[in-house]
Order: C-alpha cells, then structure tokens, then sequence
C-alpha cells in the first residue's frame, strides 16, 4: 500500500498540527484538534509493529508457560499452561493475534498469583522471569511521546 | 460573541438562571461562552455574565461545570462544589464556588457554576515553556506548601463530612484500594498482568493507619492547578475524587512518576522528588514514612492505570468522543505500568 501507512498517518497529523490547528478558533476544539494528531502519530508508530510485537510476546509467554508447569503446585492449572504453551496463532490478523494475547496474559495473571504463594528457589526463579516478562512487555507497548 | 446556535440557546438558558438567582438583577446577559477542556468528567464553559445590580452594572467572568449526559456521579458533583466553598478565604487558593443546581430543568442536566481565574496556565506542557519555567522551583515550593495546608486543614470543622464519609483511620487504605480494584474489575478491556501483581502486593503490605484523617484532593498533581506568568499558584482545580482519608494519599499521587513531564525524574516536572516531600512534611506538620509512602506510591499506579483504563473503556464504548480519554487510554497505561514496575522495584 503506498503511500505507506505510517508515513500517511505522520503528515495527516502534521497537517492537523500546522495546519488545521492553527485556523480552528475554539480553544476547545483546537486542544482537541492536537490530541488528535498525536493520536495519528502513535498510529503511526503502533502500525509498523502491530503484529511483530504480539507475535513476539505470545510466543514469549508460549515458553514462560512451559518453562514453569514443572513448578505450579496446582495440577488443574499445570494443565492449563501445558495446554497454552502448545497453542498457535491461527493467523497474522491483528484483532486475531490481540485475542490470543488476551487468553495468555490472562493465564499470566493466574500463574503469576500462584507462584506468589509457592516457597523455593524455583519458584522464586520463574516469579523473576515473569516479572522480567512484564518489564519487556511495557517495552513492547511504549510510544515514543511518552511522559517517561 | 456566541457563533453556535446549541451554544447561544444554553447562554440564553444561563442567563435565565441566573435571573432566578438574582431576583434583583435585570438585563442579564450571557455571552463569550465558549467550550473549555477542564476535566473529561464534565463539560466545562468559561462565560461572561453582564447585569445591571444595586443600581449598578455587573461583570463577571464565570466557569459553568454540567454534567455529560447519562451521569450518575451526583455525589462527586456535590463534593467539588463543597470542596471550592470551604477552602475559600484559606491559604489554599480555591475559585468562588457560587451555585449548585440539581434540578436539569434549568440547563437539561445538574451543574455549578464558579469564578473563571484569569491570567493562570495549568497545562503542564506550557509550565516548562517560558515564562513559567524560569519558576518552576518556586512554583513546586507553593505546590507542596498548598498540599500541605490541605492536609493540615480539619476536615470536620471545615463541615465537609456530610458529603466525604469519615472512614476510620485503619480503613483508609482498605476503601481505595476496593474502589480501585472495583473499577479494574468492570472497566478491562484486556488483561493487566502488573496492575493485579500491584494490588496482590499491597494487599501483602498493608500500611500503617493513617496518621489523621484529612481532605485529600485526589488528583493533586500539575496540571491542576493555574500559575501566573510571574510563577504564582493561582488557583487549585479539579477537586472532583476528593475524599476523606490518608494525607499519603495525595502526596504518593502527586510525585508519581508519570507526572515527570521533565523527563528528567523532577517530581511534577518541578522538584526533586526528597525536596518536594521536604515542602510538604513542613507545611503539614505530618511524617511520610519512607514504608507507607511506597504503600501509597504504588497505590497511585495502580489508581492512575484504573483511570487510564476507565478511560480507555469509555471512549470505546462510544460514550465520549473526547479525544482525550483515548489518548490517555494508550500512552498513560503503558507509562502508569512502568511506574509501578518502578516503585515495585521491577523495572530494571
């Protein structure tokens, strides 16, 4: 598709931005003339990686899943992780691979409260690589108009 | 000059209103009403009000807050407008409250109305642009000092218990916690793996009581509050969630991390985060405990991504076109997640 999608959101921004902005008289809508284009660059940003960023993480959490049925005490949801963790993306559609993420970051939340409540170094060692699965998962989703 | 015809009819409605209030005034005029952003919550018009009064002609510069359509937040609509009243004439710099008006006769649905502040900017953006930012130590020096006087005030005698419940000093953390994870609850749009390992974790590490019970303002931060050029606080705004409770409350809120709009670790993009607490210890005459600050801190994280995802939902669901909630819905959730990983001490 050319233009580029991503090149198309960025100049309809800047046209909002330096164009449109400026001749809109309310302050109101003006304010929201500038949301607006900010809104089309993050587009911008989330189109290029759409798919690649939630390809990565559900496999990301595939593997976290079967790295860790070994340690859940629980065998209903050992299963349940077993059974994740042998799951594939059907296809590459974004609305396709955002509901497959839904289903794993909710087993997450799961296994995440359940290895809270385990003792041990291993299960000490698979908390830690949830939470570094987490910390990339904001990297994943960061935009670079971001306050930090 | 009102252009707009939807616009013009609800001046011209205003001005009835007003002719209500004041028996004695005649030829009231409203005009310059215009669409202001002041809160997602409500829609917000600045106005100027002319009448002739006392045998005398009036002016006055006027802020009108209603309600969206479909609100059910007549509560936290009485506790804004009692809020502005009973700090008026206080160190804390409030605008006139004048009516509250339940009855959606008048203007379709319930509003209040107070003094317009000029000559203030509150956007966050603008305060680190000249004039505002050769200021920004003084004006984070009066940030925390006003917070402070907040918390100082007693919120019994200031006659606002009526309309903000005491909780019990123990309870504090208890009754924000529920209200927020309540509202994660119903408002998800997807699942947020961090903000439950945040509310797991605080209920693992409950705080100590609070240490008085006290007005929290709830959205304390900048970009809620008005400077003149010249760097003075001229008017704190936006007192919509405020509450009874934990004064920690509202200074974990107003040092989190996602108010650094510096992008360089100042605390509301003004002070350093120990400096500002520094303020705010002084004028409060109260202690924050390095344990039950990071309580609060990560309660603000997990507060803010309730916000961001409420916002989130509602934008989605088409109940508001404000472009503002979907903006939020996308950056602050993922910069309000790196906060709380921050304060868990998981970020790096």
């Amino acid at each position: 598709m050319k233009p580029e999608v991503p090149l198309a959101l960025q100049k309809l921004a800047g046209s909002l931005l330096l164009e449109v902005a400026p001749a809109v008289g309310a302050d109101y809508l003006q304010r929201n003339t500038g949301v607006s284009a900010i809104m089309l660059q993050m587009a911008a940003e989330e189109w290029e990686r759409a798919a690649a960023r939630r390809v990565e993480e559900n496999e990301a959490l595939r593997a976290l899943f079967r790295d860790s049925v070994r340690v859940v005490a629980d065998a209903q949801l050992g299963r349940r992780l077993t059974e994740a963790a042998g799951t594939r993306d059907p296809d590459l559609r974004v609305s396709t691979l955002e509901a497959g993420n839904a289903a794993l970051r909710a087993l997450l939340v799961e296994l995440h409260a359940h290895v809270e409540g385990l003792d041990g170094p291993a299960a000490r060692r698979v908390e830690d690589a949830i939470w570094a699965e987490l910390r990339r998962s904001t990297e994943r989703r960061a935009l670079a108009l971001a306050p930090f | 000059m009102c252009q707009h015809p939807r616009v013009q009819a609800l001046a011209d409605r205003f001005a009835g209103y007003v002719a209500h209030r004041w028996p004695d005034a005649s030829d009231v005029r409203v005009d310059e009403l215009a669409r202001i952003h002041g809160g997602a919550s409500r829609e917000t018009y600045r106005l100027r009000l002319r009448c002739r009064r006392g045998g005398a002609d009036e002016e006055r510069r006027l802020v009108l807050r209603r309600d969206p359509p479909g609100s059910l937040i007549e509560t936290e609509r009485s506790v804004e407008f009692r809020a502005y009243a009973a700090f008026r004439g206080s160190r804390v710099p409030v605008p006139e409250a004048l009516w509250l008006e339940e009855d959606p006769a008048w203007l379709e649905r319930a509003f209040f109305v107070m003094e317009e502040v000029r000559g203030g900017e509150a956007s966050p953006q603008a305060l680190l642009a000249p004039p505002y930012a050769a200021h920004l130590a003084r004006i984070g020096e009066q940030k925390w000092t006003i917070l402070g006087e907040i918390h100082r005030a007693d919120p019994l005698a200031l006659g606002l218990a009526d309309v903000m419940p005491p909780p019990a000093l123990d309870a504090c953390w208890r009754r924000e916690l529920e209200h927020w994870e309540r509202v994660i609850d119903e408002d998800e749009l997807a699942p947020q793996p961090i903000a439950r390992a945040g509310i797991r974790w605080l209920r693992r590490h409950p705080p100590r009581p609070a240490q008085k019970l006290a007005v929290v303002h709830a959205d304390f931060r900048t970009g809620n509050f008005l400077v003149s050029p010249d760097g003075e606080i001229l008017a704190v705004l936006d007192w919509e969630m405020a509450h009874l409770g934990d004064p920690l409350e509202d200074l974990a809120w107003s040092i989190n991390r996602t108010w650094c709009w510096a992008r360089d670790g100042r605390a509301g993009g003004l002070l350093p985060r120990e400096r500002a607490i520094e303020i705010w210890e002084k004028a409060s005459g109260l202690r924050a405990d390095p344990d039950d600050l990071l309580w609060w801190e990560v309660f603000s994280s997990v507060k803010g991504l309730g916000i961001w995802i409420s916002s989130a939902k509602e934008y989605s669901a088409g109940k508001s076109s404000d472009p503002v909630l979907g903006l939020t819905g996308w950056w602050l959730t993922n910069a309000q997640d790196r906060a709380l990983l921050e304060s868990l001490g998981r970020l790096s």
